[in-house]
């Protein structure tokens, strides 16, 4: 591990410090066992407390777009000032897809980009190495994951926990960042997607089944929407009554239409941060379903979102000779 | 608020057409109670004029205030209907039709099938006319002036009926002078009128009309805004001549240090001129133009001790300070009638255009024949060793036209009666030569065509079916490999001159225009017009037309008649002094909108823009939808991801409901 | 032959050339199957994606979207729009598990009666081998 922690919170303390920037987000420290918890860092003591580990596995790039623009008091000025935020490469992709979309401004933010090995399922990681309450710590290490809790040290192998999404990432260093923190990693082999592999391998009626499954655990509690960097709608379609798209019934039907919908408004938008399959308290494997869309997208038509901040959206242009081997 | 609809549905027999395979009793009868049904007819021609009373009356005694008609296509009836209900006080798009003819009657043969699906068609336009919304179309001031694009006979025309009907008219033309292709031909086929004599007049007109104004070797660099209102901007390029001081007198060119050393552009090469120049002696404006590139002064900064141009200019006209003018006006219709390029012959390598100087195209041939070009009239040719005046004379013809190799599968039209017009000059100019024609077709379709074609036959010129392969030389000789198809026979033909019947192709730098204006091609590359048959002159935009060859190839006669009918079209908004506004456009709801832009991208019409709005306090990006350019397609809807942007009256809360209303009777 | 399947198919027709079309199959006196029933827009890039995924929601066993061909739309690129939705959503469905016959996609001309009666052909009989959408249909409730 190139980048040390003093350099990173000695740049979060320099980024907060300025006159223009009004806080910055980054991890620190969650209150037991394997948590991180999203740090508002707002001045150097905050600072002193941020983090960068095997465990930072969420994709801060949500708190750009997921803060709610107030009413402003008559008289009051809006606070024009930027937003710094701390992103791993595939959270950096959300940041550019954001600026595609014109979800964020180029200088409206100061991305401060941490060049990632790869996190850590914590799912995986607590059911091999159960979580207390006690607090841990965890690095890198060589090529694995060193384990510290109470004072004792556990090597743990980087395949028996890395997270699904690291082991398919092609951008492990950030695309688009102002402030570089450490030394690029070497992008490393990516695994065949064998999750999506195996749900093409079905037929249709198994795959129906399958998906039947899953649907029919979801909760509709929304969180995969929340946490996505790339669903900031103040006023989701898919909860709207007029038109009802989607009824607020929590069944088969309706779970399966939400899901189609939302998959559907990440085509060619989805930049695989896998944050709403962490999620997901039903364990619904939503990664599976963008995954599959993207990789669509990447083969059938050329084009990966989140990697050029002056690409055009996919979903609002096109090519001429686009793929039309399906139609009649 | 609304009021609560109340909804008459009338079922149409339409003859037997309908009746005969749809129970329309009892679609009627079914539709009659279906939830805000107040009245549910049957008539024999709903559209006939007591069909249209029936529904008026009812509206008046039942209160009706949406009406639902199951009959024909919308696409034939709907005007009919919105009339109809308007003038009995509905707003005439509370009216939704449900096709049971052509979608329904005509294609199904079973009267129960034909029943069965009449009624959900029905239930679903009952589905969506409770949710319709009143829409008011309105209108906007349009500004009494027209651009016209390009200064050839099309754009010249197009300006003269313009400015005689009182119009104020911008013609822009690309180069030094007015007159386009027109002006480099010699005769005209077939009835052999001198094409400057009948051109130069209508050049001066132009030029002084006190409605037009001419703005020559000029381009325009910008147009935003919309029918009625065009906002142009131009660039008149640098002279270097005091426009208003030059007499045209021409001693500046007589003085030239680099005097004849440049290809003229008008006598296609043959000839030369100087770097400052009249394009041709009867150019309009008579103004010289520095061409900057080839003038020693402009391109090398030093031309001998001073310039001689700016020495001999007793009028002092000579301006090398000279700087590119934007012009800026507003106009409300524009005409782009840019015209074509000859097709160049150095695409087909077999004839070896680029190898034999007796090898020439039928322009270079018009320049040749004609009394101003570069030989005044002689028909002299260079056959690589000497100056001959040609016995053997061959012209052939489609070239570049017809020819898939070439990527130009079209006819151009004008090949067949100009090659025919040239045997023809040649015929008298040459009287002993042994002239022929080689061709695949012949097309003399026109007035006077045929009779012409006639004639030039008659006249010792012989017509042979064949396409030639390949031209080479052989001594002094070139000769044309080709078979003669009529009787199978290949041959060999010696001959001295050889003109190639180029056809026509769009203007190498049409994309400029076609960016500008956003424009679409048509297969062949030429520009597309609305319709084929009955929207000929009009473009998919409204407010630009097509005038002459850029829309495809024409002879002038045919190009006369569309620079005409551009014309007729373009004066409609400027003489009504408004323009209508679709009513059916799509609206930004800008409490939901996010800002992402994708309908910006997606609108093929530029209709929508972003602009800040003040929400709460906050400055937010949103849309907003320009109505007097969008069109109502609605790909900007399919693609808003908040459901924010939506097409007035195929909304998608009045698309669901139909949808559900032909998916619960299953 | 009452146990014969008869799907219902829902088709979002553009104005300017499909529904020509469809009405020219109907001036030609076309016979097609009649489990088709067509919705209006004025441009195939109206039709959001979502819509086929609603209409088999609400009780479609099929679902047509048919456009002008590339090049021809009225409205110039709209269909190029729509070619780009509805293929990534045809993708999406099938991965979901939903029978890939259940949704057509088509060029049909206002000049091409014979072709949409081949396409209506084609696309019930594909609804019908595909049998009835069970799927995530939204169940009717009858209080």
């Amino acid at each position: 591990m190139k980048m040390d922690l003093e350099q990173l919170r000695k740049t979060a303390a320099e980024v907060v410090a300025r006159d223009d920037v009004k806080y910055l987000v980054g991890w620190k420290q969650g209150t037991y066992g394997y948590r991180v918890a999203p740090g508002f860092v707002e001045d150097a003591a905050g600072a002193a407390e941020l983090i960068f580990s095997p465990l930072c596995t969420a994709n801060l790039a949500t708190y750009l777009t997921l803060v709610e623009e107030l009413p402003i008091p008559r008289g009051q000025e809006p606070d024009d000032r930027k937003v710094a935020v701390m992103v791993k490469g595939c959270d950096s992709r959300a940041v550019t897809q954001l600026i595609v979309e014109k979800g964020i401004k180029k200088d409206e933010v100061v991305v401060i980009g941490c060049p990632c090995p790869g996190v850590v399922d914590p799912n995986l990681l607590a059911e091999k190495y159960p979580e207390t309450e006690d607090q841990v710590e965890m690095k890198w290490n060589g090529e694995g994951f060193l384990l510290l809790r109470g004072g004792e040290e556990t090597k743990i192998a980087r395949d028996e926990v890395l997270a699904e999404k690291c082991r398919l990432c092609r951008y492990p260093n950030p695309v688009y960042s102002d402030i570089m923190l450490g030394d690029p990693v070497e992008p490393w082999e990516t695994d065949e997607d064998k999750g999506v592999e195996e749900v093409e391998g079905k037929d249709v009626e198994e795959r129906a089944e399958y998906w039947a499954e899953q649907f029919d655990k979801c909760v509709r509690c929304y969180s995969c929407r929340n946490v996505c960097p790339l669903c900031y709608c103040q006023d989701c379609v898919l909860d709207r009554l007029n038109p009802t798209w989607v009824n607020r019934a929590v069944n088969f039907s309706e779970n399966t239409a939400f899901n189609i919908a939302r998959a559907f408004h990440l085509g060619g938008r989805c930049i695989e941060c896998g944050e709403c399959e962490r999620v997901c308290p039903a364990n619904i494997p939503l990664g599976k379903i963008n995954r599959k869309l993207a990789r669509e997208v990447r083969d059938k038509y050329g084009f990966e979102p989140g990697v050029d901040p002056d690409a055009e959206p996919f979903q609002a242009s096109f090519k001429p000779d686009d793929p039309e081997e399906f139609i009649l | 608020m609304t009021e609560k609809p109340k909804v008459g549905v009338y079922v149409c027999h339409c003859g037997i057409n309908i009746s005969s395979t749809v129970d329309v009793e009892a679609v009627a009868e079914f539709a009659g109670k279906l939830p805000d049904v107040k009245v549910a007819k049957t008539y024999s021609y709903m559209c006939s004029d007591p069909g249209q009373t029936l529904i008026k009356k009812d509206i008046e005694e039942h209160g009706l205030n949406r009406v639902v008609v199951a009959s024909c296509s919308p696409r034939m009836h709907e005007p009919t209907f919105r009339k109809a209900i308007s003038e009995a006080g509905v707003n005439p798009y509370f009216l939704e039709m449900a096709n049971i003819r052509e979608q329904c009657s005509w294609v199904h043969e079973e009267i129960e099938e034909g029943t069965a699906k009449a009624k959900k068609l029905v239930s679903a336009s009952l589905a969506k006319v409770r949710l319709l919304e009143a829409l008011e179309t309105t209108e906007v001031d349009a500004e009494p002036a027209a651009l016209i694009i390009g200064a050839g006979i099309a754009g010249i025309q197009a300006a003269l009926d313009i400015a005689d009907a009182g119009f104020k008219v911008y013609l822009v033309e690309k180069t030094p002078s007015v007159g386009g292709r027109m002006a480099q031909l010699d005769k005209t086929f077939p009835t052999l009128d001198c094409s400057a004599c009948i051109l130069t007049p209508k050049m001066v007109d132009a030029a002084s009309h006190p409605n037009i104004e001419l703005l020559t070797y000029s381009e325009v660099e910008e147009v935003t805004g919309f029918i009625g209102n065009f906002d142009v901007k131009v660039r008149k390029k640098a002279r270097y001549v005091d426009f208003d001081k030059c007499t045209g007198c021409g001693d500046c060119a007589a003085e030239c240090r680099v005097k004849d050393r440049f290809p003229s552009e008008f006598d296609q090469g043959m000839g030369k001129r100087s770097a400052i120049y009249l394009p041709f002696p009867q150019a309009v404006p008579a103004k010289y133009t520095i061409d900057a590139e080839n003038c020693l002064y402009l391109s090398k900064g030093k031309c001998g001790k001073s310039p001689k141009c700016q020495d001999v200019c007793g009028a002092g006209a000579i301006n090398f300070d000279q700087e590119d003018e934007m012009v800026e006006f507003k106009v409300g219709a524009i005409i782009v009638a840019t015209g074509f390029d000859p097709f160049d012959a150095s695409r087909k390598p077999e004839y070896g255009y680029d190898d034999y100087p007796n090898v020439i195209t039928g322009m270079e041939m018009e320049r040749l024949v004609s009394a101003s070009g570069p030989t005044g009239g002689k028909i002299k040719v260079n056959n690589g060793e000497e100056e001959i005046e040609p016995k053997e004379v061959a012209l052939i013809k489609c070239v570049g036209s017809r020819d898939a190799s070439v990527g130009n599968e079209y006819c151009s039209r004008v090949c067949c009666m100009y090659v025919a017009k040239q045997a023809h000059l040649l015929r008298d100019k040459l009287p002993d030569a042994n002239i022929r024609i080689y061709y695949m077709d012949v097309r003399a379709f026109g007035k006077g065509f045929e009779e012409f074609y006639d004639r030039v036959r008659r006249e010792n010129v012989r017509y042979i079916r064949g396409n030639p392969s390949e031209i080479f030389k052989r001594g002094n000789k070139l000769v044309v490999k080709v078979e003669d198809t009529l009787n199978s026979r290949p041959l060999e033909d010696e001959v001295d001159l050889v003109v190639l019947g180029v056809g026509l192709e769009p203007r190498a730098d049409m994309r400029e225009i076609m960016e500008l204006l956003r424009l679409s091609q048509s297969p062949d590359k030429f520009f597309l017009e609305a319709h084929p048959k009955l929207r000929p002159v009009d473009t998919a935009t409204d407010g630009i037309f097509l005038a002459g060859c850029a829309q495809g190839p024409k002879d002038i006669p045919d190009t006369v008649a569309q620079a005409k009918g551009a014309a007729a079209s373009a004066m409609i908004p400027l003489a009504r002094g408004k323009v209508t506004i679709n009513a059916q456009v799509a609206i930004v709801n800008e409490a939901t909108c996010r800002g992402c832009g994708y309908c910006v991208n997606i609108c093929p019409y530029t209709a929508i823009e972003m602009i800040t709005i003040n929400r709460f306090g906050n400055e937010v990006e949103v849309a907003r939808v320009n109505e007097a350019l969008c069109k109502g397609c609605g790909s900007c809807s399919a693609g808003c991801f908040s459901d924010s942007i939506q097409p007035k009256s195929f909304r998608d809360s009045q698309i669901l409901p139909q949808i559900a209303a032909l998916g619960v009777m299953r | 032959m009452s146990a014969e399947f008869n799907p219902n198919i829902v088709a979002f027709l553009c104005n300017w050339c499909s529904y020509a079309g469809a009405d020219l199959a109907g001036t030609s006196r076309v016979n097609y199957p009649s489990n088709i029933q067509i919705i209006r827009v004025m441009c195939s890039g109206r039709v959001n994606p979502l819509y086929v995924m609603n209409a088999l929601q609400q009780g479609a066993d099929g679902v047509l979207v048919s456009g002008c061909h590339p090049g021809d739309c009225h409205y110039m690129e709209g269909n190029f729009f729509a070619r780009r939705r509805l293929g990534m959503l045809k993708d999406l469905m099938e991965f979901v598990g939903v029978d890939p016959k259940r949704f057509h996609m088509s060029w049909v001309s206002a000049s091409e009666g014979h072709k949409w009666k081949e396409v209506v052909e084609k696309t019930v009989e594909d609804a019908k081998e595909a049998g009835p959408f069970e799927g995530f249909r939204r169940r009717q409730i009858d209080w």
